[in-house]
């Protein structure tokens, strides 16, 4: 038997071990048996099975354990790497391709913040596309991170009267541009109402959310009054030669039917210096990104130099997210 | 007794009070973002990845001001046929006269930057050492620091650009600074971004709200 396959089983004793162990109440221990009867009978029938293959025994363990993990948050960096390291194996059996998924943490002195430029955007919605490819959005309902508004000129900022799925010739005459996306709140309203806790704010000033823990109730949707967050109402589905297989656990990895979704700052990219994909993709320079704590960057510039304002700033929420104009 | 249930009730007041969650403490730490930013900024932030690990085999030349520095990508070697001295062996005066029936060189190139009353070829390129830009009291300007033509008019641009206000950044947020040049982004020719369409239109979307 091997290594892997050894820890497998150990695995399952421990769980076994947690069910029946006499510290657990009876609450929890009942929730977590009917929990795993109704989901892992058929797992479990496979797994037992004396006729079915071995790499079939070790597939269907691996559901287990990935149904049974802890919410990331609270998980040791040695629980991150095993669940990591199931999700790209058991994508591997399921495709046959191979998928980097990252747990990279956040950078010591690194808060992030984002600067917009609505004197710059011209509508162009190429940041809208790159979004969408990087972060492996649901491509059946057309899901999009990014909203560019098209404005009258005249009515100052009425989203009243702004149109989001525009398709003329832009800058059309007489209108401006305005983006939104999750704003990264300093003190998110999202991450308060969910009852789970799978969402959270991490050191870095980014609002992550665990797919996994996530148990899709939308209240963080109705929270949000930003308009921010996305809900899988379906079975998310990207080609798999579209699947951008360069992934984080907290970003653009792949989500499933029924959670909720949304901007990361493309978590995967910021967290190794890169721009987020919206910032590289716009050929107008309206997109700025860069770490707050860091005086001498360019947000930071920006924030002191320009006329910067924010969206809602009234309801306390605190959005890392600025407008300013030229 | 008395005492000793008071200590208790005490003890439990204040086990509530502090009972928040981290979330909120943070919160009432600061009042906002700008504060915090204030408390928590460094001077002197080394990170573990450096921006020209970003772009891969990306020339630089420096930007040096009494405020900034930073770096652009080199421009010469991304100029068809540079040298410009390697056709142009004598100067525009003399090509003129002396070969009037010759083709017409840069025939595609047409200025559709300001009016011909304040700018011309010759506002930028000069009419000897065709190598070089000029400035408008014709001092040579190098190609690889074109930016310091166009900042004789774009001051405001220019100003933006060098905090980082206009233009865009190469090789991420991270340090060192790496930004786009004026003529990356803007054709010095023809500066003006062109009107088109769109490249996404959600078509969900339209049903949706049909």
């Amino acid at each position: 038997m091997s290594k892997k396959e050894n820890k497998n089983v150990e695995n399952s004793q421990n769980t076994w071990h947690q069910i029946t162990s006499e510290n657990t109440d009876r609450r929890s221990a009942l929730k977590k048996i009917t929990a795993g009867l109704v989901a892992g009978v058929g797992i479990a029938s496979t797994s037992c099975s004396v006729f079915s293959e071995d790499h079939e025994k070790e597939a269907s363990q691996m559901s287990w354990d990935e149904f049974f993990k802890k919410n990331y948050k609270i998980m040791s960096d040695e629980e991150r790497v095993q669940t990591i390291q199931r999700l790209e194996s058991l994508y591997e059996k399921k495709t046959g391709n191979t998928i980097n998924i990252s747990h990279q943490g956040p950078m010591e002195d690194v808060l992030y913040g984002y600067v917009f430029n609505i004197s710059k955007c011209q509508g162009y919605m190429d940041c809208v596309n790159a979004c969408i490819e990087e972060n492996n959005q649901d491509r059946d309902s057309q899901m999009q991170y990014i909203r560019i508004h098209q404005i009258e000129k005249g009515h100052g900022f009425n989203f009243e009267k702004a149109e989001d799925n525009y398709y003329n010739e832009v800058p059309a005459n007489n209108h401006f541009y305005i983006g939104t996306q999750c704003f990264h709140c300093e003190n998110p309203p999202c991450v308060s109402v969910c009852p789970t806790e799978a969402t959270w704010k991490e050191k870095d000033g980014i609002v992550v959310v665990d797919y996994d823990w996530c148990i899709g109730c939308r209240y963080c949707s109705a929270s949000c009054p930003y308009d921010g967050r996305r809900f899988n109402w379906g079975q998310p589905h990207v080609p798999e030669e579209e699947v951008n297989k360069n992934q984080h656990y907290l970003g653009n990895r792949l989500r499933k039917k029924g959670v909720m979704e949304k901007c990361t700052f493309c978590i995967q990219r910021s967290r190794s210096g890169q721009n987020p994909a919206c910032v590289d993709a716009c050929p107008t320079g309206a997109r700025k990104f860069g770490n707050l704590l860091d005086p001498k960057s360019e947000i930071r510039w920006i924030l002191e130099n320009k006329k910067v304002f924010r969206l809602k700033e009234d309801l306390g929420t605190e959005p890392k997210f600025w407008y300013y104009m030229d | 007794m008395n005492n000793y249930i008071k200590i208790i009730s005490l003890s439990f007041l204040v086990g509530l009070v502090s009972c928040s969650s981290n979330q909120e403490k943070e919160n009432h730490k600061y009042h906002g973002v700008i504060e915090k930013i204030k408390d928590l900024e460094k001077d002197s932030i080394t990170y573990a990845v450096n921006s020209t690990d970003l772009v891969e085999n990306m020339q630089l030349i420096s930007v040096e001001t009494k405020e900034v520095s930073f770096f652009i990508p080199e421009r010469k070697s991304k100029i068809k046929s540079f040298q410009c001295s390697e056709c142009h062996t004598k100067s525009i005066p003399e090509l003129k006269f002396k070969n009037l029936t010759a083709k017409k060189a840069h025939w595609n190139i047409e200025l559709n930057h300001a009016t011909s009353e304040v700018l011309t070829c010759n506002s930028c390129h000069p009419t000897q050492n065709l190598n070089h830009l000029k400035s408008n009291l014709n001092a040579e300007i190098d190609f690889n620091q074109s930016y310091k033509v166009c900042a004789q008019c774009h001051s405001s641009e220019y100003k933006d650009w060098l905090g980082g206000a206009h233009g865009k950044r190469l090789g991420g947020w991270i340090n060192p600074r790496i930004a786009a040049t004026c003529v990356d982004c803007h054709n010095p020719h023809s500066p003006k971004f062109e009107s088109r369409f769109p490249s996404r239109l959600n078509t969900k979307k339209i049903e949706e709200r049909r």
